[in-house]
């Protein structure tokens, strides 16, 4: 008798807890859906400098070989870690990528005041921007029957991963999917005689000289491999030799960053170091550690620190550029 | 069994099965409805009604049918699937700590998505049906690992065996799946990560339709092999004993419970906990009987993660949290509490 009584109560107090909670839903999950007569006067314009030419709707292939109906003068992009590329166009995202409350620094000039979402697109959350053309990266994003489920939303063009890796590639094709191929080919151009203009710089000033780029976060290093992302811009771009190490560790990566150890890093004969400090808020105890001070150029005193804040860890026009920048202010310079 | 007349007894227990099935299944529609009406879109419950008898916008057609009702679906599939999983392994090993993650299915189907990722040239995505179809032979594998190591010949499934060659199994496919995520590129281990923390926010109608010829074929299964089940808990002397065929019915009753934890952790990632808290709840509710303990299992499983995906839903808003997550956030505690009584 007794243990029924026991059971009794818990199945009251259960379902006295789920009332409760369903009240508690009921009070405060909804956030109002934006009007769209309300949000026009927020809205970025983007498209204003395509009015000239009588732009209509395009179809377009995409990197998984999606035949996507592009809108002929798109006016709510959501282009998730692909702002770079809108940015270096131009363009205005109605929502920018966000994880875990970061952001992409290095844009906010731009990109201040535009609405975050989270990384992984949640399918109301697009909604809730009310998008009319959709720009995806890698394929992940979209695998396992989402694409199906964007594409209800918006339009949806994913690059794919190799178009994604490559950030000339991804600008052009983002370029001709915004029907901006012109303004997308000029942003190269400019780069590409900016990195050559650089490059000449580094070679007067400095001649072949070794650079190597090392990230720190909780207390691990990584070193950016020779052919990515920033050591893309380092090595091809500006013609910075590549240590035997980077080289070494490069080959057997498979990352943009790939780990390294400190016992490694203090083989690294690299003549500057630059150093992407993600540590810096709790206090760069691996900076203090005895190896790290044996590294060649620590102790010539040739290391550049950047904050994770700068444009180092990421990749594409506007990144690179800010990087050449960086090299020619802060190592060139000295 | 109702051909004999009852004791006041039995007539008791019949009656308290009854409400508790009735309590469970009314908690599972309030749950449903506030699932409906949860997410960052608004539909007021007139949008709601309108919506559903047809009439709602486009936008509110996609929202409530594609987005809201096949994850609602998935969800109420993949928490009974669980349950009946976790009973009938708890059952066979005669141990009150078994389910799918315990004994390795789980990880199992996740080093194999894990593969996958890794090594699938990535020209074209992936169709929807493949990764449960790849997580359904990783759990099967796992599963059959575990089964011939316990097996001993005319002694048949040693249940003590089962429990600890899982965990073992489990351990070792953990460490492997550790070492091949060191492998690969950050994109990649974050789908991954994110799979394996048991999301069902991607989830479509084509997932639905993979997951349900499952279900509909050995959730009846089960409940039909229930009295088996019974006599296969008192143990395999006794149940050789009563004229059951042990072996068999072990081999059989094992292959569906791999078969229901494997297509459902392949839809829905790995969420663990469900598959043990279901059938506890569900024996304290309404007693050892598998004909009752199996029905109310299924439905508790059904409204803890019916539960969890809303609560998951709501939280972080806009974020998603991996439903997983949160049902291991009510997991665990209960598990550590399971411990501690069985000490006592």
């Amino acid at each position: 008798m007794f243990a029924t009584k026991r059971k009794s109560i818990t199945i009251l107090l259960g379902l006295m807890l789920m009332s409760l909670w369903l009240a508690a839903c009921g009070n405060n999950n909804n956030k109002a859906e934006p009007s769209t007569s309300g949000s026009t006067a927020s809205q970025p314009a983007s498209a204003s400098a395509s009015a000239s030419a009588p732009a209509t709707e395009r179809k377009l292939t995409d990197g998984l070989g999606h035949e996507v109906t592009i809108p002929a003068n798109p006016q709510r992009i959501i282009a998730s870690y692909l702002e770079d590329y809108l940015v270096a166009l131009g363009v205005k995202p109605v929502a920018q990528w966000t994880v875990a409350n970061g952001i992409q620094d290095y844009l906010q000039g731009t990109l201040k005041g535009i609405p975050t979402i989270p990384y992984d697109l949640p399918f109301e959350a697009v909604m809730s921007f009310q998008p009319d053309l959709l720009i995806i990266g890698p394929n992940s994003t979209v695998e396992g029957g989402k694409y199906e489920q964007y594409a209800k939303i918006a339009p949806t063009f994913v690059l794919g991963d190799d178009t994604v890796n490559d950030w000339r590639k991804a600008l052009l094709k983002i370029g001709e999917v915004l029907n901006k191929s012109d303004e997308a080919q000029k942003v190269l151009d400019a780069y590409e005689q900016k990195a050559a203009d650089a490059k000449a710089k580094i070679q007067a000033a400095l001649p072949n000289q070794s650079v190597a780029a090392i990230w720190l976060v909780q207390n691990s290093f990584f070193v950016v491999s020779d052919k990515q992302s920033s050591g893309d811009v380092l090595y091809n771009d500006l013609g910075f030799k590549v240590p035997a190490v980077v080289k070494e560790i490069s080959a057997k990566g498979t990352g943009n960053w790939n780990p390294i150890s400190l016992e490694k890093l203090a083989d690294l004969d690299a003549d500057h170091l630059i150093l992407i400090n993600s540590d810096k808020g709790t206090g760069s105890a691996a900076l203090n550690d005895p190896i790290w001070k044996t590294i060649k150029a620590v102790k010539n005193g040739h290391v550049y620190e950047y904050p994770s804040s700068s444009s180092w860890l990421y990749y594409g026009p506007v990144a690179s550029s800010q990087m050449i920048d960086n090299v020619l202010n802060d190592i060139v310079k000295k | 069994m109702s051909a004999y007349p009852m004791s006041p007894e039995a007539l008791r227990k019949r009656k308290r099965t009854v409400f508790v099935l009735t309590a469970l299944a009314v908690a599972i529609v309030l749950t449903f409805i506030v699932s409906m009406n949860t997410g960052l879109i608004r539909l007021s419950p007139a949008d709601l009604l309108r919506t559903l008898s047809g009439g709602g916008t486009e936008r509110q057609n996609l929202i409530l049918f594609d987005f809201r009702l096949s994850r609602i679906v998935i969800s109420v599939l993949i928490g009974m699937g669980l349950a009946i999983s976790g009973a009938v392994l708890q059952a066979l090993s005669r141990n009150a700590l078994a389910d799918s993650g315990i004994i390795g299915i789980n990880s199992g189907a996740g080093l194999v998505i894990l593969l996958f990722v890794a090594f699938y040239p990535t020209a074209t995505a992936a169709p929807a049906y493949l990764l449960p179809l790849l997580a359904w032979i990783g759990g099967g594998f796992a599963a059959l690992l575990v089964f011939t190591m316990s097996y001993r010949r005319h002694k048949g499934l040693s249940p003590n065996r089962l429990l600890l060659n899982g965990v073992a199994v489990n351990a070792g496919i953990s460490a492997v799946t550790i070492v091949l995520s060191l492998r690969i590129n950050p994109e990649q281990y974050q789908f991954v990560l994110t799979w394996m923390a048991g999301s069902i926010w991607g989830s479509n109608w084509s997932l639905v339709a993979a997951l349900l010829p499952f279900i509909l074929v050995l959730i009846p299964f089960v409940f039909y092999k229930a009295r088996t089940i019974n006599v296969l808990g008192l143990g395999i002397e006794l149940a050789t004993g009563l004229g059951a065929r042990v072996s068999r019915e072990q081999i059989v009753l094992l292959a569906a419970a791999v078969g229901l934890a494997s297509s459902c952790v392949a839809v829905s990632g790995n969420i663990g906990f469900v598959g043990l808290i279901a059938p506890h709840l569900a024996r304290r509710l309404v007693g050892q009987r598998y004909q009752a303990l199996l029905p109310a299992a299924a439905l508790a499983g059904a409204l803890l993660v019916l539960a969890a995906d809303t609560f998951a839903r709501w939280l972080l808003q806009p974020t998603e949290i991996p439903t997983g997550i949160v049902v291991a956030v009510i997991g665990a505690p209960y598990f550590l509490y399971l411990l501690f009584r069985t000490k006592k």
